[in-house]
């Protein structure tokens, strides 16, 4: 059996040998001419040497075809066969397969696909809003040319960021703190005419020096904070919860209150002296000394 | 003893359709399993992933891996989908564009009558780019195989060849998927 498989071997490389001395070996893929790049959605030509009929074949991403030529006459690849940016191998069949690659490239610029994160944004924040933009042409193909995309962030009247970023690999992107002030930040990708636009809101961060008051009254004690405000005095969002706690004689009671219309109330039930503060998040408010009932 | 011939008669028979019936389905056996075995042969898709260049977010091990199975489960579906010509399963791994091209060359091959088939694959990725938030990446696939082109059952080429893919990939649900797939001449 190995001698057979050594005897086979031997009798095809011998043969191999003789068809290459012969310069058929070398006759693959020199039938066929094809363009050295073409840009997406243009028409190709591949000419074919030789003569009678061949079957030509095209293998393309998105694409497959199969027509009868004349060897020695020129194929017309139409340009709706050539909208894929990739690899595109012909293949010419007539008594022997001869093939060739072409490689189909972008067009220029024609849509930015921008990604950016988050939707909302607290104020203030370093590095908190980031993008990324991809340029594609309008056959929807990655282009790998370096091109400047122009990133602009703007909120109100204010612009907090322009800069040109080069595509590597054919991306771009940016980092950027969000403003100093809650509401809607324009976030803009551009290249040449073509831009995408993106809007992150930005609201108001955790409170910042929070203060509360509280008096007696006849069920209890009333407690409620001064209107909450983060550093840069944007009124923090209705709904964000502030918990009250009361220390007495007795023990300890909290409540939690969400702010509404920037403010947040408790009701604390018991006749004696208690020691009130207040928190909301990680931020730490004053303290109260409200006495007991008389 | 007539009934004992009988009898005996009846289990040689007995005895020889158990024998044949054991041999039928060793055979079933042994070719079932020869053509498991060319099946896993074909389906081998070899996939390792680089990633310690890729920014300006770290990919993590986790991340990694599952990168590595998803491209790895996009390339044998794709495989399937053009040697069968069959639009089955390309939903799950592929997205966007990339999908629209393996359903328009599916299609495409469906009328032309021809067929690919994609064996010994080795896929050697290296992650260029991870975007801030974690939701894309940029692969650079240096792959090699062997792709056989059929018309028909004819082999109209038959070779081994290196093609550099630039791939993005997005998470969805529980997965990566192929976004994009671009073969380009040279890195």
């Amino acid at each position: 059996m190995g001698r057979l498989r050594l005897i086979v071997t031997w009798m095809f490389l011998s043969l191999s040998l003789a068809l290459c001395l012969d310069g058929l070996c070398a006759a693959e893929d020199s039938g066929v001419r094809v363009p050295t790049s073409v840009i997406a959605g243009e028409p190709a030509t591949i000419s074919t040497m030789g003569s009678g009929r061949a079957t030509f074949y095209v293998l393309g991403p998105g694409i497959s075809r199969k027509s009868d030529v004349r060897l020695g006459e020129e194929i017309h690849l139409d340009s709706q066969y050539t909208r894929n940016a990739g690899a595109y191998q012909v293949i010419v069949c007539a008594d022997t397969c001869q093939s060739a690659t072409f490689y189909v490239t972008a067009d220029k610029a024609a849509a930015l696909t921008f990604l950016v994160h988050p939707s909302r944004v607290p104020v203030s924040q370093s590095n908190a809003v980031s993008g990324v933009a991809i340029p594609f042409d309008q056959f929807r193909n990655l282009i790998f040319t370096p091109l400047n995309v122009n990133f602009q962030l703007t909120t109100g009247n204010t612009l907090l960021l322009s800069r040109a970023v080069r595509t590597q690999d054919g991306v771009a992107w940016f980092r950027n703190a969000s403003g100093r002030s809650a509401g809607a930040l324009q976030v803009v990708a551009s290249l040449d005419e073509v831009s995408a636009r993106r809007v992150v809101q930005q609201v108001a961060s955790d409170p910042c020096n929070l203060r509360i008051e509280g008096e007696r009254t006849k069920t209890g004690i009333m407690v409620q904070t001064e209107p909450v405000h983060d550093c840069s005095g944007n009124p923090v969002p209705d709904g964000t919860i502030v918990t009250f706690t009361a220390v007495e004689q007795n023990g300890k009671s909290t409540v939690d209150a969400p702010i509404k219309q920037g403010i947040a109330r408790a009701q604390i039930s018991g006749p004696g002296g208690a020691v009130i503060s207040a928190a909301s998040g990680v931020v730490m408010g004053n303290e109260v000394r409200v006495g007991a009932q008389p | 003893m007539n009934r004992v011939a009988t009898n005996l008669f009846r289990c040689r028979s007995a005895s020889k359709i158990a024998t044949l019936a054991l041999l039928i389905t060793l055979h079933l056996g042994l070719n079932a399993a020869d053509t498991a075995n060319d099946s896993s042969a074909a389906s081998k898709v070899t996939v390792q992933l680089e990633a310690k260049k890729a920014g300006p977010r770290g990919v993590e091990n986790l991340t990694q891996r599952a990168i590595v199975r998803d491209y790895r489960s996009a390339w044998t579906t794709m495989s399937h989908a053009l040697e069968f010509n069959t639009l089955d399963p390309i939903d799950v791994p592929f997205a966007g564009d990339a999908k629209r091209v393996v359903h328009d060359t599916v299609i495409s091959q469906q009328r032309s009558g021809i067929r690919q088939v994609f064996t010994d694959q080795n896929h050697q990725l290296q992650a260029v780019f991870y975007a801030p938030e974690g939701d894309a990446i940029e692969l650079h696939d240096t792959a090699s195989y062997r792709q056989q082109v059929l018309d028909g059952s004819r082999s109209i080429q038959d070779r081994r060849v290196v093609m550099y893919y630039v791939v993005l990939m997005t998470p969805s649900a529980d997965r990566w998927v192929v976004r994009q797939m671009q073969v380009v001449q040279q890195f």
